[in-house]
């Protein structure tokens, strides 16, 4: 007998604390997603901490890439789980376009006055703002390169013939890079063929194709690499590595891939979510981002160092020349143009 | 209980392993290779025979099967000959240098392929020292690579295969036909090739199923330009997101090696059977 009563005062007390416990949850409880690695780790020191410090709120992480958290979103459409969500490859237009992300209200955040126009082009819409940006330029090896290269057109000069090293299309920024070479060749969105031709052009000259970023690594580590069409982070990680490598925009553009932070639609405290969102795009957000990861910052007041400023598009003149291919126009082809890309590369 | 009873008794949980493990999983595939928008297709199987680029890779991971199969064939028999007529001592240490690269996961091996083929790597390095090759000359990202690699990954299945089988070639069979005015080469080839014949056919059926299939070397030393056809079935899956063009591949090579094994198989079962 008495066992079973301080059983049930037992189980009468933890089920009040838990009650008491979700209420307080639902108040001050942030549930996102990071892209986990180095990423998650800057993404902690930069945003989710400081945040939580000044908040008194607590904030969850679930580790998914873009793809996955989007497909996550959509499977718990009638019960959502995540208040914010982060997304690299363009799902932001697709998931506002189904209503998945609430519209933001730019007078709710104190910090979009400050941000590129770009940035926040469709937030009415749904679409969350932009808080960093990988933007595709040239790597370069800075010691043993004959000359810098300064344009997209460079690729094709015969200098560097065999030492460049071009990347899979299979790959994002991979894909990014061979649009831009598309457009410079005289392609758009509805024709790669110029791409391809000029693919077919620099594998002539002994260009060599990689599918995955490490191997870009290898190559400019062991096999004497000049130049790489990539993305400005990537370039940082080859310096930690002890390479010579260094970051150039091409002269005919940028192409860049939109990191966004979005509001998901259905949530009970939006107004926290907001909060956090209104953290992510603030200032010294975006320059400690930077400099942990070189992303380029998307918010015209975030201070940068040169040394820094040096590897992003930084600025209101090196933001100019960014671009953007439609993310939807990409995954409506993607395995059309992987086919054509994997035929123009055989051997 | 009939003997009969007892023998499927004891033979029911392999038969459910492979029930489980093999043909459930093949049968799906098979299912999913002919499923198309509309109800059964057989346009996942028109675009590969119909498009020379896939029947391109049909052919390579064919022609470089039968190569790598050719290679270890030569490579093995004089070496499981030999270690069959040595002392045991050195036998125990000749097995070991030949399974001990089986020890080490097949990526690992790879990646030491990786570091002497490379443009700056030790072997074009030194072909190029002594004025064999031209300056930009590598080895990574060619067939010869993968050849390279698989041979070497592949090579103990060959080897203990036909070790095996020599063992167990009596030696006095050699010794009668060495008296009978044989030269060694002749011995060789009239008595002891003729009976190691099982274990070489068996080496060769898990050497070229195993290198038709394999995916980690080629991919690795290949590049993304020189393709075969596991990694295409692997772009399929991971990156175009075509699944039923996947499988279609994947039964494609499922058949090929099934043809090509028959007659094998019947060749031996013939001569042995």
């Amino acid at each position: 007998m008495m066992t079973s009563k301080l059983a049930s005062t037992f189980l009468g007390l933890s089920a009040l604390s838990l009650m008491a416990g979700t209420a307080l949850a639902q108040d001050r409880t942030l549930t996102i997603n990071s892209f986990g690695g180095a990423y998650e780790e800057a993404h902690r020191k930069c945003i989710i901490t400081p945040f939580e410090q000044e908040n008194g709120a607590t904030v969850q992480i679930v580790t998914a890439y873009s793809a996955d958290a989007f497909a996550q979103l959509r499977a718990q459409k009638d019960a959502p789980q995540f208040d914010v969500i982060h997304f690299s490859g363009g799902q932001e237009i697709v998931g506002a376009a189904e209503g998945l992300l609430s519209p933001i209200d730019e007078a709710k955040l104190s910090n979009a006055a400050d941000l590129y126009p770009f940035a926040k082009a469709n937030l009415a819409g749904g679409e969350g703002p932009a808080y960093s940006i990988a933007a595709i330029g040239l790597i370069y090896n800075s010691e043993t390169a004959p000359k810098a290269p300064s344009s997209w057109a460079d690729l094709k000069d015969p200098a560097f013939a065999d030492h460049l090293v071009l990347t899979d299309i299979s790959n994002g920024y991979g894909m990014l890079g061979f649009l831009m070479l598309n457009q410079v060749s005289g392609g758009d969105l509805d024709n790669i063929q110029p791409g391809l031709d000029a693919v077919t052009e620099l594998l002539g000259n002994g260009a060599i194709v990689v599918s995955t970023s490490p191997e870009i690594q290898q190559e400019f580590a062991q096999n004497d690499a000049w130049v790489a069409p990539y993305a400005s982070d990537y370039a940082f990680t080859l310096r930690k590595a002890g390479l010579p490598a260094k970051f150039v925009q091409g002269s005919e553009g940028t192409p860049a891939s939109y990191i966004t932070t979005n509001l998901v639609s259905g949530r009970p405290n939006q107004d926290l979510a907001l909060k956090f969102i209104d953290k992510t795009i603030s200032p010294e957000a975006q320059a400690c981002f930077a400099e942990a990861l070189r992303y380029s910052p998307t918010n015209a007041k975030a201070e940068l160092s040169a040394e820094v400023a040096a590897d992003v598009a930084y600025g209101e003149d090196g933001v100019k020349g960014l671009l953007r291919f439609d993310p939807k126009v990409i995954e409506a082809n993607r395995a059309k143009w992987v086919e054509a890309w994997n035929k123009t590369i055989a051997r | 209980m009939s003997d009969r009873a007892e023998n499927l008794l004891l033979a029911l949980p392999g038969l459910l392993l492979l029930a489980l493990a093999f043909f459930l999983p093949i049968g799906q595939m098979m299912l999913l290779s002919l499923s198309g928008p509309d109800g059964p297709t057989l346009e996942h199987f028109a675009r590969f025979l119909g498009d020379s680029y896939y029947l391109g890779i049909l052919w390579r991971t064919v022609r470089l099967s039968l190569i790598i199969t050719a290679i270890c064939a030569v490579i093995g028999f004089p070496l499981a000959y030999i270690m069959a007529r040595v002392g045991p001592r050195l036998r125990m240490w000749l097995v070991i240098a030949v399974i001990l690269p089986l020890m080490t996961s097949v990526v690992v091996r790879t990646f030491g392929w990786m570091v002497l083929l490379s443009r700056s790597g030790l072997v074009p390095e030194l072909l190029r020292d002594m004025g064999l090759v031209g300056r930009s000359f590598g080895l990574m990202q060619t067939e010869t690579a993968i050849v390279i690699g698989m041979v070497q990954v592949l090579l103990p299945f060959m080897t203990l295969s036909i070790l095996g089988v020599v063992t167990r070639i009596e030696i006095r069979l050699e010794e009668a036909a060495r008296t009978m005015g044989c030269s060694f080469l002749q011995t060789m080839r009239a008595v002891v090739l003729p009976l190691s014949l099982p274990g070489i056919v068996a080496g060769s059926l898990l050497v070229f199923t195993l290198s038709a299939s394999s995916f980690v070397t080629p991919n690795l030393l290949g590049g993304a330009r020189i393709q075969v056809l596991a990694s295409s079935i692997y772009k399929s899956v991971t990156q175009s997101l075509e699944w039923p063009f996947a499988a279609a591949q994947a039964v494609i090579l499922f058949v090929g090696i099934l043809l090509v094994l028959v007659p094998y198989i019947r060749l031996s079962g013939a001569r042995h059977g």
